[in-house]
């Protein structure tokens, strides 16, 4: 493949280029209710070339070989006409010439099991579920995705590298009258299909919190104290503080930049947070990114305070900062953007049981349910919590969304817990989708939070 | 194509094949300077077959190896999906001009100069941070089947997204101008977002309670994406549909509605059939706050033992067609935007919604960080919040609409005005 690559990458005249190409094998299952909806395995294919000429750096994305010629030519003329209104000329930060093939150490290759396996036991999983009379749906899917990606550049770079992510989940519904609620349920990992056998716990758990939440009372607009759980203390690093990490977010936003200094005290002394892509056996591990570099762990917070950000190699030059390893595509579709790995906050020493009365009166709050960033604003949603008086857990609640000030809760987390737990699925979508964006954390005490209630 | 479809004929009872070509380019401005520009030349073939009446379904990026994507098909056959739906055979369609070829000519070199034009005319006016986004795109697809449809159709979109960002934050005022080929920002669409943002620079923190809010059209996706997964047969086959039993009853506002529109070829992307090949029409959805329809692709028509209504799209090549509004749009009402300023005594403007994808949508509930909310007092834009959220059930604040705005707007997920609503929660932080 690599001299394949070589030959296409040859037409381009600019000082440096890289292609990366990629092959794409998808398998898919999908029930709605107790309905087989969709099955199939699929692969596709694609290029993307970047083009770094006179300091314009440009890329296009193409999936027929055919269009090599065009495609060079018009990302070298992009790149002259991004050199032309560039304010200062795009550099690359150096990095070490890789000849390497990393093919993950995975337990069972879902490519060897056969589709009816994984057909039977995405069924098993979804029946679980509809086997109460409140469940109104489901809504439960095998997702299988192998990326074969070949990355090459000028500067000698040949690297082979496979990710293979698996998955079964989705959404249980439940209803009762007019109400219905719902609940997210995921296994999965980078790991191999074993991660998804023997998992009938997870979505018997997830049923009856489905069921509970019929019952459950809506929580009250307001401030409140919160102790959020591992997979929620997960969401808010990643949405919150996670984005503000990656380079090419704040590159261009002079009051982002001012607020994300490194140096700068923004977090309680207890809160430390890393993201590391190299963790064996979690979702965001990878070797390598889509630049060809090596991926590393970069504390970004030690006891408050700012020390790392996360970088692709043009960020990199541009803040002076070392290369992280974290510039990623989604696939073929796209150029690669920098990313979260795998980010965490670092376990502290307290139980669940000493946050909890440490909260006294509050709310504990579990399960991430999607969230969004703007900035020092986030919002993002629980899936149930409960009511905590004397630190003690009281009734449900459902409908539960999160708000806040990025700096302002950085400072008003007040105590960690010591259970660090990473998620098994994930979905960033910061322009791409990254299904092996990880997050995590052990449970953690904020105060003052704005909930947003009904 | 044609022999694909002789191949998948030998082997099938009824067999379907999607192909789309598109060419795009895009060029991003960040702090008011070029930031990025990108290319894209995207080809796909899906293909759908029926044999026993059983569906299969497989896709590819290139006709490169036709055996393979047959195969494919052929192997999720054994999954058992249900395949009843008949392939209609459709013709002689109302015609919907949506290519305009001088996009042909249109290049990044024109597309940075009205960018950096904007950023300067912007800049003279405003302290903020300016990001901005052109892009065009040039499509072909095509759709044949078994029953002898042959249809196609050529797309053509220029798009021009302009933000101004608030200081640390990148919560902005935003709108975007869309059109089938290259159109000068007009002043208008300018200044509004100009005066908006300096009538709004204060940080204010007032109470918190139940206030008048206005949804500007580029946060009325929050609600209306409740309201499409009420309306979705998909919704109504797996009974979870707070308004199965609605139709012909009224649920919202007299004042309120709202259909889809995908033969108004004024914008682009208008489409006289859906991805399944059954034509489109003008689909009232709400009239007069009364529930009208549901809407159908061919499964779920199938299913529920209706006609298809033409709402069978696929979100790409990969995936197969589900029922979808593309082309949603509200019936404006009689004040302008300035006059629906100029009625609220007390309230916010929601102008960027966080978070609209984790409430309970099916139930219609929404919980939404508002980011940013801009703040009105008697009358007039004074300031901007934050840490505010607003909450509410659609089936309770769409009965109470104060005022619809004059103006549709393109914007994600429609073509709406904005709307002003009595007695929203709010809730501020102090």
């Amino acid at each position: 493949m690599f001299e394949t690559l070589r030959s296409m990458i040859s037409k381009a005249t600019a000082y440096y280029a890289d292609i990366r190409y990629e092959i794409k094998k998808e398998t898919k299952i999908v029930f709605n209710g107790k309905e087989l909806f969709h099955i199939g395995s699929n692969s596709t294919d694609g290029f993307v070339i970047r083009i770094l000429k006179d300091g314009g750096l440009s890329s296009i994305a193409y999936t027929k070989a055919d269009d090599n010629e065009t495609a060079v030519r018009i990302a070298e003329e992009n790149a002259v006409l991004m050199a032309r209104y560039v304010n200062s000329p795009v550099k690359f930060a150096k990095t070490e010439v890789v000849k390497d093939t990393f093919l993950p150490d995975i337990d069972e290759d879902p490519r060897h099991v056969p589709i009816d396996e994984k057909l039977q036991l995405t069924q098993n999983y979804n029946s679980i579920s509809l086997k109460n009379e409140k469940i109104a749906t489901t809504n439960i899917q095998y997702n299988e995705v192998i990326r074969e990606k070949y990355f090459m550049s000028t500067e000698g770079t040949e690297i082979r590298e496979d990710l293979v992510t698996t998955s079964i989940g989705g959404l249980i519904t439940s209803k009762d009258g007019t109400l219905t609620q719902n609940v997210r349920v995921a296994v999965g990992g980078s790991k191999g299909f074993a991660l998804l056998r023997n998992q009938e716990e997870e979505f018997e758990k997830k049923t009856v919190i489905a069921l509970d939440l019929l019952n459950a009372t809506r929580v009250a607009g307001g401030t409140y104290n919160v102790v959020l759980n591992p997979d929620l203390a997960g969401g808010f690093t990643h949405e919150a503080f996670g984005h503000f990490s990656e380079a090419d977010l704040i590159e261009d936003s002079p009051t982002m930049r001012e607020k994300m200094q490194i140096g700068a005290s923004l977090g309680n002394e207890v809160l430390s947070i890393t993201d590391d892509p190299t963790v064996p056996r979690q979702l965001g591990f990878y070797c390598y990114d889509d630049e060809g570099v090596k991926a590393r762990g970069v504390p970004l917070m030690k006891q408050g305070v700012l020390v790392g950000r996360l970088h692709s190699r043009r960020t990199a030059a541009a803040f002076g900062d070392g290369l992280t390893g974290h510039c990623v595509a989604e696939d073929y579709h796209y150029a690669p953007i920098v990313r979260m790995g795998n980010i965490f906050i670092e376990p502290g020493k307290n139980t669940i049981e000493n946050l909890l009365a440490m909260l006294d009166d509050g709310l504990y709050i579990l399960d991430h349910k999607g969230g969004q960033t703007s900035g020092e604003n986030f919002t993002f949603g629980a899936q149930y919590g409960y009511i905590i008086k004397g630190g003690t857990i009281r009734n449900m609640i459902r409908d539960i969304n999160i708000s806040g000030n990025l700096y302002h809760t950085l400072k008003n987390i007040t105590a960690i817990g010591n259970d660090l737990v990473l998620s098994k699925t994930g979905g960033c979508g910061k322009g791409q989708l990254n299904i092996r964006s990880c997050s995590g954390g052990p449970h953690i005490l904020i105060n003052n939070v704005v909930i947003g209630g009904m | 194509m044609e022999q694909l479809l002789e191949m998948v004929r030998k082997v099938s009872d009824k067999s379907e094949i999607y192909l789309v070509d598109s060419r795009g380019d895009s060029v991003s401005f960040e702090d008011a300077h070029l930031k990025d520009i990108e290319g894209s030349i995207q080809s796909g073939i899906s293909l759908r077959i029926i044999k026993n009446a059983t569906l299969g379904f497989a896709y590819t990026k290139n006709l490169m190896n036709r055996k393979e994507l047959i195969q494919n098909a052929l192997d999720s056959l054994k999954g058992g999906v249900e395949g009843l739906f008949e392939l209609p055979l459709t013709s002689n369609l109302p015609s919907v001009d949506t290519y305009d070829p001088s996009i042909e000519t249109l290049t990044n070199s024109a597309m940075v100069e009205e960018c950096s034009r904007v950023c300067e005319f912007l800049s003279q006016k405003i302290k903020g941070q300016i990001n901005m986004s052109a892009s065009r795109t040039m499509s072909r697809l095509r759709i044949v089947n078994s029953s002898g449809t042959d249809l196609s159709l050529k797309s053509s979109a220029y798009f021009l997204h302009t933000e101004i960002l608030y200081p640390y934050s990148s919560a902005s005022l935003h709108r975007t101008l869309v059109s089938k080929t290259f159109k000068k920002a007009h002043d208008e669409y300018l200044n509004f977002l100009a005066d908006t943002y300096n009538q709004s620079k204060k940080e204010m923190s007032p109470d918190g309670r139940k206030m008048n809010v206005l949804f500007l059209p580029e946060t009325m996706y929050v609600l209306m994406w409740r309201l499409q997964n009420a309306t979705s047969s998909q919704s109504i086959y797996q009974n979870i549909s707070p308004v199965a039993e609605k139709i012909n009853k009224r649920i919202f506002d007299e004042k309120l509605s709202i259909y889809n529109d995908p033969l108004n070829d004024n914008l682009p992307h208008a489409r006289a059939f859906d991805d399944e090949g059954t034509p489109c029409s003008h689909f009232p959805l709400v009239d007069m706050g009364v529930l009208k329809n549901f809407y159908y692709d061919l499964y779920f028509a199938t299913k529920l033992k209706t006609s298809p209504t033409g709402h069978g799209f696929k979100g790409s090549v990969s995936s197969k067609p589900a029922p979808s509004l593309g082309h949603l749009c509200i019936t404006p009402g009689n004040k302008s935007f300035s006059d629906l300023v100029k009625s609220i005594d007390r309230g916010i403007i929601i102008a960027g919604a966080l978070g609209a994808h984790s409430g309970n949508i099916p139930n219609g509930d929404f919980s939404i960080g508002v980011a940013p909310g801009i703040y009105v007092e008697k009358g007039e834009v004074v300031g901007h919040l934050k840490d505010v959220m607003a909450a509410g059930n659609i089936y309770d604040i769409l009965k109470n609409v104060v005022e619809i705005e004059n103006t549709l707007h393109p914007c994600f997920g429609g073509n709406f005005p904005s709307l002003l609503f009595d007695n929203v929660n709010v809730t501020i932080k102090k």
